[in-house]
């Protein structure tokens, strides 16, 4: 009875896999073009303000012109060691002094810069990475120290919001 | 000798070897671009009287510990921060082109000429040589040869910028905004990050806006696209980089960006 196929042990026919590297390789190419390396990993919480017309800051981590400095409530530990719940984070650490450390980490930045570094001190920025809901007394007391110490570009970050979205800012 | 054909290698494996770069990169890399708004600090300077500033020069922005915003006399809601964008534009836009008639409560405009840029280049010329020709040199007089070096210098970039705005527009008086014109933004120690932000975001906006349109009139090419090239391109010394910092001067100097940041104490 031909009518009836047999079980005769043939399997699906095999699927060619061979320019499965090629689409990977393609993948992997996309990711590394389109995105950049997470410089440390947060210990305070950041959750970013937002505007229109903010500059891209590329150019200057390429060159390496920008330091961060976040600010934000830490996010394990105890909240109330830290002045108005706001601990900040210079590099790895927390560190214990406060915004008062901010004009002596910038002067270590500064002198470990390596040798072809050109730009001069006033030119070298230093971002605020700031939660949304960070007091401006802090923001102005690290303004002073940096003045004083001759380090006079900053950057208040911030993300692109669109056109359509709202400014998120806290209503009392 | 025989010929024999060289064995063919195993890429089977190459896909797993791929994926694995493709997820290391995953992990170690964010998408998300840092972006910030660029502000300088001022100067020190050592206890020098200036004199008041004209309120019509000032234009104030006040946020309070509440989130609350005032701009000059009005008490602007948190839902619509968007009209300070127009507000700001107004500030600078309306005594333009205008020499007489001219609304008191804003910032005047001065209308320079090459003549009158030319003379006040003569008279410091005339001036530091006098001056030179001096006999003895005091302290006073070393001073003041100082300032007019830096007069001359201030006198001819301005020369250079009106040749080139009636080169590219076709007229002769350029129109500049009162030097003193500034925003001035206060806030409360207790205001937050966000909301600062925000009101910085819509002054950056006005006056990108007002410097965009004015480069597309002038040069046919945004005032941020070519900011952007700059900034990439910055230690390179291609003449397109030259080109672009000298229209860069002229716009802002058409249209100045001035925030002035007050410390809060309250």
């Amino acid at each position: 009875m031909s009518k009836f196929r047999k079980k005769d042990g043939k399997g699906a026919p095999g699927i060619n896999t061979s320019s499965l590297p090629d689409i990977v390789f393609m993948l992997l190419f996309f990711f590394m073009v389109a995105t950049t390396t997470k410089e440390i990993d947060p210990l305070v919480q950041v959750r970013p303000a937002t505007g229109v017309g903010l500059n891209d800051l590329t150019p200057f981590k390429q060159r390496s012109e920008v330091d961060f400095v976040y600010l934000g409530e830490p996010l394990s530990g105890d909240i109330s060691k830290f002045e108005k719940g706001i601990a900040i984070q210079y590099d790895g650490i927390i560190h214990k002094d406060g915004i008062d450390h901010i004009d002596e980490w910038k002067q270590e930045k500064f002198a470990s810069k390596p040798a072809e570094f050109t730009a001069p001190r006033e030119e070298v920025i230093t971002c605020f990475k700031a939660d949304e809901t960070v007091p401006m007394g802090i923001i102005f007391q690290a303004r002073e120290l940096l003045g004083n110490a001759n380090f006079n570009s900053i950057g208040y970050y911030a993300q692109e919001k669109g056109n359509k979205r709202d400014y998120n800012i806290r209503q009392q | 000798m025989a010929k024999r054909e060289a064995p063919e290698i195993n890429a089977g494996s190459m896909a797993d070897i791929a994926f694995l770069l493709l997820i290391f990169f995953l992990v170690t890399t964010t998408m998300d671009k840092d972006t910030a708004y660029l502000r300088k600090i001022p100067k020190k300077v050592e206890n020098v009287d200036s004199p008041p500033v004209q309120k019509k020069n000032i234009y104030k922005i006040v946020i309070n510990s509440k989130q609350q915003i005032q701009a000059r006399d009005s008490v602007i809601d948190i839902s619509e921060i968007e009209s300070l964008n127009g507000r700001i534009k107004h500030f600078y836009l309306v005594n333009r082109d205008k020499k007489t008639n001219r609304e008191q409560n804003y910032p005047y405009y001065a209308f320079g000429t090459k003549e009158l840029y030319q003379t006040n280049l003569d008279n410091n010329y005339n001036k530091l040589d006098a001056l030179e020709a001096q006999e003895e040199m005091t302290e006073k007089i070393e001073k003041t040869i100082e300032q007019t070096m830096v007069a001359i210098e201030k006198w001819n970039e301005k020369l250079d910028m009106i040749t080139m705005f009636s080169k590219y527009s076709g007229k002769r008086e350029m129109p500049e905004i009162a030097f003193e014109a500034h925003v001035r933004l206060e806030s409360f120690i207790d205001t937050d990050y966000s909301a600062y932000v925000a009101v910085q975001s819509e002054v950056q906006k006005a006056v990108t806006e007002l410097r965009n349109e004015e480069s597309e009139a002038l040069f046919g090419i945004t005032y941020s696209a070519m900011k952007k090239y700059y900034q990439q391109n910055l230690l390179e010394d291609t003449p397109k980089v030259r080109e672009y910092r000298e229209k860069m001067d002229l716009i802002e100097n058409l249209f100045p960006l001035r925030i002035i940041e007050v410390k809060p104490n309250k």
